[in-house]
């Protein structure tokens, strides 16, 4: 037990003394997720309004497949897109592989399901009353659409923190795709890993710490932006 | 002859099969007040709906300024607008729910202005209220908000859903008051449900009664819904809650509705006796209101449980000094009502 509360108060040094190593996987880390989180934002948004606003044949397989991709393991994420952007992949040429782009990648993956199913559910359950209300206004369909999507911002945006918190908290697809090369492309995630392997428990409760407090002000700002939604 | 606003000729709108509107012939003049009275699912709604271009009807002909609105709907809803029965507010600032309509005809030029003269219509500081959030708005502020947010428009044609239902009586008042402004400023055509009937037949020229999706009277019209039996001397008749009868001289099955114009009714002071009217009713005025159409008094009367309206000369009311509370008979043949369905 003694380890665990000295390993505490060693972390809480490591992170006052601006202990370089750690804080290069603190940057890397937010580098990286909020890549991902802005390129999952920017092709999941529109592709969720459309899910959820419009009416197409497949709409519900589209609905069904999203759905199913939101289960979809960190690990299988890694694995594709370490065939895709591997020298033999068809993306090989980019030299994407251990690079904090190709973790973004991979991330993006990961979060853009949950941007597009959340924007289309936010869409879909926007008040019956909200269309008639601004076509009484005057809106021509563009004007309809992008006021729909402005009304539904609060709730498109809480799906944009939850994919953070899912991509913020990832560990497969850093470590396949990143290779947790110190200095490089070592996240927090992969270093808590690699610390505890070697037995170093401040270093990895330090970067715990990070991390929980990224949580926490994840899930503050989830609420604040629940409540703006229910209001 | 001036074309009319608004013609509607043979319209049926239907909701799967149920049909929910059945207008035969319905004309809105320019300018003018039109009041729509009628129970729960009558096709008040839907009618108001249909005149807003936001449904269109599944078949007859409908005209909006002498000519098909078909595919020329997103222009005309910029000169005609509905406030619905529960107003939504826009998730923004009061000024920004105001200002949304101006903003997406592009009138941005003197939107401050705009957004101040209409908070004022609806009897709302703008001080106080234009950098409020949606969500700081009471009940009767809100639908004054939603209101405000037509009013900006300043449009041709104002369509409103039970504007003052959900309201408190000072936020009723105001929004009574805006509208009359509309009205006096720019000439707007409103068109209003509502179930105030005092303040509806004060300020419209013209009332319709709908029943069942179809018009019932072009005024207030007196339903006996359901109930009727065969009466034994031929006719049917109604037994009313506390006994009293309700005759016909035909009868059109159990559930058949009759209608009675108020101009078909007669009221007396004592109990009539050798007439040849075969409906006497005892009861009491609850209710007297000027209408505004016609320049007459309707008097409501209660008769078993059942509300009759009676349309009477201001002399009339004078000679028999009628108020609501006083005990009165009234009479009408049972050759006067007609069926409805």
């Amino acid at each position: 037990m003694d380890y665990i509360l000295q390993g505490f108060v060693q972390a809480l040094g490591y992170l006052f003394s601006g202990n370089e190593e750690l804080w290069s996987a603190i940057i890397t880390t937010l580098k990286v997720s909020s890549l991902s989180i802005a390129l999952s934002l920017l092709i999941g948004v529109p592709l969720g309004f459309v899910l959820g606003h419009a009416d197409f044949p497949g709409r519900k397989v589209c609905r069904t497949l999203v759905d199913t991709l939101l289960a979809l393991p960190t690990v299988v994420v890694g694995l594709l897109v370490y065939a895709f952007i591997s020298r033999r992949g068809p993306l090989g040429e980019l030299g994407l592989l251990f690079t904090l782009p190709g973790i973004a990648l991979g991330q993006m993956v990961l979060a853009l399901p949950i941007v597009i199913a959340l924007t289309a559910s936010a869409v879909e359950s926007l008040d019956a009353r909200l269309s008639m209300t601004l076509l009484t206004l005057g809106a021509k369909k563009g004007q309809l659409a992008r006021a729909s999507l402005m009304e539904s911002r609060y709730a498109v945006l809480m799906a944009g923190v939850t994919a953070y918190g899912r991509v913020i908290s990832e560990v497969g697809i850093s470590m396949m795709i990143g290779g947790n090369i110190k200095w490089h492309t070592r996240t927090i995630t992969t270093a808590i890993a690699l610390e505890t392997g070697k037995g170093q428990f401040a270093e990895g409760i330090a970067l715990g710490l990070v991390l929980l407090t990224i949580a926490f002000l994840v899930n503050g700002s989830l609420s604040l932006l629940r409540r703006r939604v229910q209001a | 002859m001036s074309t009319p606003l608004y013609e509607l000729r043979k319209i049926q709108r239907f909701y799967g099969s149920r049909k929910a509107l059945d207008v035969e012939h319905l004309k809105i003049k320019a300018q003018r007040v039109v009041g729509l009275v009628g129970p729960n699912g009558s096709g008040k709604s839907t009618l108001l709906r249909i005149l807003a271009f936001l449904e269109s009807p599944d078949q007859g002909t409908f005209l909006y300024r002498g000519g098909s609105p078909l595919s020329r709907e997103e222009e005309y809803r910029k000169e005609v607008t509905l406030l619905l029965q529960e107003p939504y507010l826009l998730k923004r600032s009061v000024k920004e729910n105001i200002a949304y309509g101006l903003r997406f005809r592009g009138e941005i030029g003197d939107l401050n202005l705009r957004v101040r003269e209409a908070l004022q219509m609806v009897g709302l500081e703008p001080e106080n209220f234009m950098r409020r959030a949606w969500y700081q708005l009471s009940g009767g502020e809100a639908q004054r908000v939603a209101l405000a947010s037509r009013l900006v428009l300043r449009p041709r044609v104002l369509l409103l859903d039970e504007p003052t239902a959900s309201v408190d009586l000072a936020s009723a008042a105001k929004i009574k008051a805006a509208l009359g402004e509309a009205r006096k400023n720019w000439g707007t055509t409103l068109v209003v449900v509502s179930h105030d009937l005092q303040w509806l037949y004060e300020v419209a020229d013209d009332v319709v009664s709908l029943y069942n999706g179809r018009i019932a009277s072009f005024g207030p019209e007196n339903l006996f819904a359901g109930g009727w039996k065969a009466a034994p001397l031929g006719g049917a008749e109604l037994f009313l809650e506390d006994g009293q009868r309700v005759m016909v001289s035909e009868f059109c099955g159990e559930d058949g509705v009759a209608s009675l114009s108020p101009d078909n009714i007669l009221l007396a002071e004592e109990e009539p006796s050798g007439l040849s009217v075969r409906n006497a009713l005892r009861g009491r005025i609850s209710q007297m209101l000027y209408e505004n159409g016609s320049g007459r008094v309707l008097v409501r009367v209660v008769a078993g449980g059942h509300p009759l309206t009676a349309r009477l000369t201001a002399e009339a009311v004078r000679d028999l000094a009628l108020h609501p509370g006083k005990d009165i008979w009234v009479l009408f043949k049972a050759s006067s009502l007609r069926w409805l369905a």
